[in-house]
């Protein structure tokens, strides 16, 4: 049974819910209507008192069954489900007695939904308690009454702040924000529930209602009619800047909260459910569910499973070159506690790596994510030195020296040198070999490929590039140490670029033809941004990793293999300009210091690079396709052949992560299956008619979907 | 060098050292919380060991200056430093030698057998010590602190706006140094004062400089000494295998790499020019004789023989005796000869087989005087109750690399400073014997005896 009936002293009881089977509660076509029929029952009781609680280890009820959802495919499944859903909630408001959620840990989804229908509220103050409402991150939007609720609960700000951005708080900020009337000690949890329990019969004050009364002037001016309007005017602005029109359903939550506010439950539950099942059907939330499916993989560490290595814990690293990218790896490792020494040639170097980990903190100081005592603790975390002193007792070295195979072997063997026998090495390369670099260490399965992406504290990437010789247990080390600095790994095998490089690099090479055939740049990076939902586009994309990078990574590659990487004129032209991209100001785009001027195409670079002014002939679907298809194909022989990575799953995964690649398509191969691999196939054929490069690989033309 | 004497198991040996550049108070390192500084020194010399931190048995950190945020400052360096939660961590205070009075306390827990890695020293910023409040304002304050309604609150502040007005005046006619209700007295210089006699430390330097006759040349020739030798010491080299480089916050664009004080413009007729600070008419103490007020740490690391030899380190020196011992207050500067004869009872030693000599320049007439009174039998019938002299020093084997003159004396961090300087010179010169020793402010001395470990 999912849920058990206890009685207390003083005619309270006691719902238990234990989902059977599983770590967490879910409400699901099995718990949903046990529920009801506890709540029925307990309608014609004489308990004076309902107490909602779980008995879950630290966990209340983690929302709606994904897997459930994930198997509908028409309006009327959600239609149903959604029903059942609201039609309990409704009788856990309409119950005779006062109620209480005993919010012991995650609440969140469905989860916050039902406390929100109990009158009274208390939480945990354990760390791992949250409670909110992050459906709008799987595309759909709140069902079993949420988007009534929380508005009702909260006031219209707070509420729209929570359900448009799916936010999910801590229990500190719930309290502040008054979605939970109290927050207590784990321990006194239970006993605290029962006491105010008691209280409130004691006292017979009755239900209550919970509706958010407006405190301050302002506060009233943006609840009265004319300030919600405006509320609702800048919540529409704010979610169309984020989402740039790609997403439905925060939009849908904005317009179901603008319909419902303050009006009558039956008809409100009425057209927030039409609109859960208007967006639950769209491709965009389903392409959602899959992303998150892709995120729990790794949590879960599916793909590793097969080997039976277990992790060495990680809790101390060195870091070899203490540039932006040494910087930023500083950073997220001492920020989750990881003791770090960073290591370089000169101080100067080294200062501008401590300032660079020091600045990215003072932001989170001046935000009040961090107080200045996590602050001083994390600074106190990093150091900085010239010399090896120390490396002894260092778990775990990060090589982000110069790119130069020679150089990195030395240094290699000397770091080996310098640590501890079963200390591991890994190297931060974009383009080298790992297995060639491996053979520098006097224990290669000790050596692996830790590939950050720059930003690092901004991408969640991390490719874990296992050489012929690196161990399981070391790649299976460098992949929980990836999870614990907070990003998402990926293993890969050692190959030219890797997986991430290796599919954008003839995106890239693309784009240069197309600006060769007499597209213009901006209009290149438009269609890519605004139409496919690209963050940036490709040119963009070329100045950020910087032109000089891009040029010597597109040389290594037409070496690696042959003639199917071929570099546009303009692009040889490119490498005698002095134009380096962003870090000297000047690339496709010119750019300021100051933040305010927004960067714009040097207009002498047409002729710079030997082309006449751009007349745009192509059309948009022409330029799309040549780019994203160019990369899909590298991605068949990546995938197929050469065995990069074992699944799609981790190309999709690695090019959101990695590279920005728009979620709500579900990744690169998603994307591929959802226009048929044929014609794909097809178009690259037609389009090499004129450019051999884009020549369908055999091993497109052999498959009808990458995900089987 | 000579053989060593007998080894022992629990023989207190000393790994290493570290230490922060020493800046004076008031310029490069004035922002930088002592916790920092104790922290920079002590991460690198837990680095250069390659010390496993889960084998320190304490810490034990000299402080002077008892920042109110930190008022167990070794605890928090210890914590910000990497050394686990469960080790624990005291702080020390004899005055100037805190950070010898630190590796005392570990001596006795590793030699007694309590404890086999103990990790000592310093740390002091005399720039961050605070003003303070006189009695009077302070009362206002926690009235209007404890005030609980408005009349109240209103009625405390008419008092300390009337206050106010009596501090303004008092602040802009009397004195700079002078005591009065209402005016915030300079910590620094509280703590530069005697609280038994109630003179300065300058000024028993003055009374050493008279009773045992140095000319104010005799002392700047001395002094001028500190600056020659210290800089000849960075020049060639030798401090930087105590020093850490120090990355300056917020903006890591400047780093210490040596010591700020030690001038080589310095020069004797420069320092002739100066007028005495403490007594203006027939003084000779003046602000180039004298040590500067100063920033700094240092650390280091004492493990038991037995410990250190199952770990493979090579140690540098190892204790063998050390003294504390007092003196009337007002010739607190004399310390040193009072301390030095007890080290070395306890040592089995005479002062001549001592090779090398770390004496703390407080003041270059207190160093003087503590030379002659060492080299004196009157002294010794009188004050020592010994039969004849103590031993001569001989210039050559005192502070080779430039002293507190030059370097700076960040109090509560000296001590420690003494000891690493002291075993790194003895183990490049292959002195058999060192002594390192410091006068205390408040009228003691004391003294430390190293014997080399030939590594």
């Amino acid at each position: 049974m999912a849920f058990q009936l206890i009685s207390h002293k003083d005619n309270i009881a006691e719902v238990s819910f234990d989902f059977p089977n599983e770590k967490v509660n879910k409400l699901s076509s099995q718990s949903l209507p046990a529920l009801k029929k506890m709540l029925e029952d307990l309608q014609k009781s004489n308990f004076k008192f309902v107490l909602f609680t779980s008995a879950k280890k630290k966990s209340f009820v983690v929302g709606a069954d994904i897997d459930e959802i994930r198997k509908f495919t028409t309006k009327d499944q959600y239609d149903n489900a959604v029903n059942v859903g609201q039609s309990v909630f409704n009788l856990i408001e309409d119950l005779p007695m006062p109620t209480m959620a005993v919010i012991n840990g995650v609440c969140v989804g469905g989860g916050c939904e039902m406390v929100m229908a109990c009158d009274y509220r208390m939480i945990s103050e354990d760390e791992s308690a949250r409670i909110g409402l992050p459906e709008i991150k799987l595309g759909i939007i709140p069902g079993f009454g949420g988007c009534l609720r929380m508005p009702r609960i909260l006031g219209l700000q707070a509420a729209l702040d929570i359900i448009l951005s799916g936010k999910i708080v801590a229990p500190k900020k719930a309290l502040k924000a008054g979605l939970v009337d109290w927050m207590v000690h784990p321990d006194q949890l239970r006993e605290q529930a029962l006491r105010m329990a008691s209280e409130i019969v004691k006292k017979n004050s009755g239900k209550r209602k919970k509706t958010f009364s407006p405190k301050g002037m302002m506060a009233q001016v943006l609840e009265s009619g004319l300030g919600r309007m405006l509320v609702f005017k800048k919540a529409k602005e704010a979610v169309l800047k984020e989402t740039k029109g790609f997403y439905p359903a925060p939009l849908k939550a904005l317009e179901v909260i603008q319909k419902t506010y303050g009006q009558d439950r039956a008809k409100s539950l009425e057209i927030e459910r039409a609109a859960f099942c208007e967006v639950a059907v769209t491709a965009v939330s389903k392409n959602l569910i899959h992303v998150f499916d892709l995120t729990e993989r790794v949590k879960k560490n599916v793909t590793l499973t097969q080997s039976s290595a277990k992790a060495q814990n990680v809790s101390s690293m060195g870091i070899l070159g203490a540039g932006t990218m040494g910087g930023g790896i500083a950073y997220v490792a001492a920020d989750k506690g990881i003791r770090i020494q960073m290591k370089d040639l000169n101080f100067e170097a080294l200062g501008k790596g401590l300032k660079h980990a020091q600045d990215l903190w003072m932001k989170l100081v001046k935000k009040r994510v961090i107080n200045d005592y996590d602050f001083r603790h994390k600074m106190a975390l990093v150091s900085a030195g010239v010399d090896y002193a120390g490396f002894k007792t260092l778990d775990v070295v990060v090589e982000a020296i110069v790119e130069d195979m020679e150089i990195k072997k030395k240094v290699i063997a000397e770091t080996a040198s310098k640590m501890k026998p079963d200390g591991i090495i890994v190297t931060n390369t974009s383009s080298l070999s790992v297995n060639e670099m491996q053979i520098a260490h006097p224990h290669p399965e000790f050596f692996a490929g830790m590939h950050f992406f720059n930003p690092v504290h901004k991408m969640p990437l991390v490719e874990v590039i296992q050489g012929q010789k690196t161990s399981d247990q070391t790649v299976m080390t460098i992949y929980e140490l990836s999870k614990k600095m907070g990003k998402m790994p990926v293993v890969v095998k050692d190959g030219p670029g890797f997986l991430v490089n290796r599919l954008l690099l003839p995106y890239m090479g693309e784009a240069a033809y197309l600006l060769q055939d007499g597209m213009s740049i901006e209009q290149v990076d438009r269609m890519y941004t605004k139409t496919f939902g690209m963050p940036m586009g490709p040119f963009a994309l070329m100045d950020e990793v910087g032109l000089d990078v891009c040029i010597k990574v597109l040389k290594i590659f037409k070496k690696a293999f042959g003639d199917r990487i071929q570099m546009a004129p303009c692009m040889e032209k490119l490498a005698t300009t002095g134009r380096l991209g962003k870090k000297n100001s000047k690339g496709f785009y010119l750019y300021s210091s100051d933040r305010n001027v927004k960067p714009a195409v040097d207009p002498v670079i047409y002729a710079e690079l030997g082309l006449p002014q751009p007349t745009n002939p192509l059309a948009e679907t022409e330029c799309l396709e040549r780019g994203i298809f160019a990369m899909i194909n590298e991605c068949s022989r990546a995938l197929l052949t050469d065995k990069i990575v074992d699944h799609p799953h981790e190309v999709d995964l690695a090019m959101i992560m990695g590279t920005g690649f728009p979620p709500f398509r579900g990744g690169l191969l998603r994307y591929a299956d959802s226009l048929g691999v044929k014609y794909i196939a097809g178009q690259l054929e037609k389009y090499s008619q004129k450019a051999r490069r884009l020549k369908p690989a055999p091993e497109l033309l052999e498959i009808n979907k990458f995900y089987r | 060098m000579p053989s060593s004497s007998p080894k022992s198991a629990r023989d207190v040996v000393l790994i290493d050292g570290s230490r922060t550049p020493f800046a004076k108070a008031g310029t490069q390192l004035k922002n930088i919380h002592p916790a920092l500084l104790g922290q920079v020194a002590l991460k690198d010399l837990i680095q250069k060991t390659n010390l496993d931190v889960n084998s320190v048995d304490e810490v034990i950190i000299g402080n002077t200056g008892n920042p109110p945020d930190s008022v167990n400052i070794s605890r928090v360096v210890a914590l910000q430093s990497g050394i686990p939660q469960k080790t624990s961590a005291y702080t020390v205070h004899r005055n100037c030698a805190s950070a010898m009075e630190s590796i005392s306390n570990g001596y006795e827990k590793i030699k007694s057998g309590t404890m086999d890695v103990v990790l000592a020293g310093g740390t002091e910023s005399m720039s961050q010590i605070p003003w303070l409040m006189p009695k009077k304002i302070q009362n206002i304050l926690d009235q209007l602190v404890s005030s609980r309604t408005t009349g109240q609150r209103l009625g405390n502040l008419w008092q300390l706006f009337r206050g106010n007005m009596k501090t303004i005046s008092e602040l802009m006619l009397t004195p700079p140094m002078a005591k009065t209700a209402f005016k915030p007295l300079n910590g620094v210089m509280e703590g530069l004062t005697d609280p038994f006699v109630g003179i300065n430390m300058g000024q028993t330097a003055e009374i050493l400089a008279k009773e045992w006759g140095l000319s104010r040349l005799e002392q700047d020739e001395f002094s001028l000494r500190s600056h020659q030798l210290a800089v000849r010491a960075q020049k060639e080299g030798k401090l930087k295998t105590e020093i850490t480089p120090f990355f300056l916050p917020p903006d890591y664009k400047e780093v210490i790499m040596e010591d700020k004080g030690p001038r080589e413009s310095q020069n004797l007729e420069a320092l002739t020019k100066l007028k005495p600070f403490f007594d203006k008419m027939t003084g000779t103490i003046t602000a180039g004789n004298s040590c500067p007020i100063t920033d700094g740490a240092a650390m280091i690391l004492m493990m038991s023989r037995e410990k250190a030899e199952s770990l493979g380190y090579k140690p540098i020196a190892r204790i063998r005796s050390y003294g504390f011992a007092g003196l009337e207050p007002e010739r607190m500067g004399l310390g040193p000869a009072y301390s030095t004869p007890l080290a070395l009872k306890r040592a089995g030693l005479s002062l001549n087989e001592i090779k090398l000599v770390e004496l703390n320049e407080a003041f270059a007439a207190q160093v003087l005087s503590c030379i002659k009174a060492l080299g004196s039998d009157e002294f010794a019938k009188n004050k020592l109750g010994l039969s004849q002299k103590v031993g001569e020093l001989s210039m050559d084997q005192i502070n080779v690399n430039g002293g507190a003159i030059a370097i700076g004396h960040p109090v509560g961090a000296t001590g420690t400073r003494l000891v690493v300087t002291l075993m790194k010179e003895m183990q490049r010169r292959q002195v058999q014997f060192g002594l390192a020793t410091l006068c205390i402010g408040g009228g003691q001395g004391g003294s430390m005896i190293l014997e080399n470990e030939g590594n």
